[in-house]
């Protein structure tokens, strides 16, 4: 007996596979980004000594291609479950504010036995997806421009992405945008990871709440690392690990 | 109990789809708390006290009929599982959405769930002509517990009303049709094929169409392992997929 699948069925899981793929991909990528930049919490130097490294080797350029490929295929492939009619929309932010509401109300007879439990998971799905089409603005503004300074070096005798550039243009008012799409990117993929890994099952070897958790850590503290190198990178502080290169050649 | 009784009051939506005077709306009634006062309690004295026509549906009073389920304070509940004393004094009452409305609080799950069941046969697949004289095959007790787990769903609708997935698309199998299907699924007296069940749950609305808002395991009245259930039918149309692709 051949065994025939109905090609609606394999697409339907093939559409789920690439969304959480990619998500799963760039959330990863997103972590090594933080450290790389963050490169910059040793100062100029380190910096510049690790954009160089990427451009010289070749490692920056095909990596800003892949991950523009990948955050539009996941932009594409994510988005084929957010409602189109803006009627339908409300209808679930409705449903997702109720269901948040119910939960948190202070109540002081309340029994430990309530069959009210706290739900939080359906507004960060509605967060995820405000926060994913801020992103989509902002995320294509910084990987064209970072684009352009990794590129534009092979055509002429211009310097790729060094510090100063970097700095001047952070201290000038790049930092707003770039703070909002640090907040919009780390709670879009924290919280993606857990829908991930809650959806596959991950659930029979660790709670929910645990889960809930280890998300919630990774969340701050990534976010906490990745607003410290905006600072720097403004210019506000010094560079706080400035001292491990001390003694390094320059 | 509390020194103080409160006095609690009830915001209950009211429209009858069969008058065509009837306009939605909602009606306040204030009532005073009484100890263990269950929102079904509750309905039936504002019945007998001020509005004999208030539609509300009920049988078991004990969380096993699953007719009385409705949107509490925008939350699906059973009223008769539900203590006021778990609820602030202003109390909203809807009726449950994704269901056809019957009248006020009342909705016809009935009918939704007989599509449900008739789209994923929900009754055992077995291929082979019956013997009465082969003795019954035994069934491990691991399976036989997992499928009495799922066995517990009472039907009352609060994970279909909660899901984001299905209030947009009504057809939607939702926490209770998935259940249902990983029922049969992991029973081995069910002769259907991983192949036949792909068909069933990968369709378009089937266990993909979930967008993980989870909160059919949290507003589940019976505590079922809703997320469980959806992790395990992802696995397996994965394992399905892969493995018709290698034959």
């Amino acid at each position: 007996m051949t065994q025939t699948l109905v090609t609606s069925a394999k697409r339907q899981l093939a559409h789920e596979i690439i969304s959480g793929g990619t998500g799963l991909v760039l959330a990863l990528f997103m972590w090594g980004h933080v450290v790389l930049v963050g490169s910059i919490l040793t100062g100029e130097r380190g910096f510049n000594w690790m954009a160089t490294f990427l451009e010289d080797y070749y490692i920056a350029q095909p990596t800003v291609v892949a991950i523009f490929t990948l955050f539009l295929v996941h932009a594409v492939f994510a988005a084929r479950k957010i409602p189109a009619q803006l009627r339908e929309r409300k209808r679930i932010a409705d449903l997702a504010k109720g269901l948040k509401k119910s939960g948190r109300e202070k109540v002081a007879t309340r029994t430990a036995h309530s069959p009210f439990r706290p739900h939080l998971e359906s507004m960060l799905w509605i967060w995820q997806v405000r926060t994913g089409m801020i992103m989509l603005v902002l995320g294509s503004f910084h990987l064209i421009l970072l684009g352009m300074d990794v590129f534009t070096p092979l055509f002429g005798d211009i310097v790729g992405i060094e510090s100063s550039t970097s700095m001047a243009r952070v201290g000038a008012g790049l930092w707003l945008p770039y703070a909002i799409l640090l907040l919009c990117v780390e709670f879009h993929a924290s919280v993606g990871l857990y829908r991930l890994a809650i959806k596959w099952g991950a659930d029979l070897w660790m709670s929910r709440k645990t889960m809930h958790r280890i998300e919630q850590v990774i969340f701050w503290l990534i976010l906490v690392i990745g607003g410290l190198t905006l600072t720097v990178l403004a210019g506000w502080v010094e560079p706080p690990l400035a001292f491990l290169l001390d003694g390094a050649a320059p | 109990m509390s020194e103080t009784t409160r006095q609690l009051r009830f915001e209950i939506f009211r429209y009858n789809p069969e008058d065509a005077d009837s306009e939605p709306h909602t009606d306040v009634f204030e009532l005073e708390e009484t100890p263990f006062m269950t929102l079904y309690i509750a309905l039936n004295q504002i019945r007998e006290k001020f509005d004999p026509g208030l539609q509300f549906d009920f049988a078991c009073r004990s969380a096993i009929c699953g007719s009385c389920a409705m949107m509490v304070n925008g939350r699906p509940a059973l009223a008769c599982r539900t203590l006021t004393s778990d609820l602030p004094d202003k109390i909203c009452l809807y009726p449950l959405p994704v269901f056809k409305l019957i009248g006020d609080l009342s909705v016809d799950t009935g009918t939704w769930f007989r599509a449900m069941v008739e789209r994923t046969e929900a009754w055992i697949h077995e291929r082979l002509p019956f013997d009465p004289d082969a003795t019954e095959e035994r069934m491990s007790d691991d399976i036989a517990a997992a499928i009495y787990e799922n066995d517990r769903c009472i039907e009352c609708g609060c994970c279909v009303a909660a899901c984001g997935a299905a209030n947009i698309d009504s057809a939607f199998l939702a926490g209770a049709g998935l259940n249902r299907i990983a029922r049969f699924q992991m029973d081995p007296r069910d002769q259907r094929t991983d192949a036949d069940w792909f068909e069933v749950l990968a369709s378009e609305q089937g266990v993909f169409a979930c967008i993980g808002m989870m909160a059919c395991e949290d507003v589940c009245p019976k505590e079922l392992p809703l997320l469980d259930v959806y992790g395990y039918l992802r696995r397996k149309s994965l394992a399905t997929a892969l493995s018709s692709r290698e034959k």
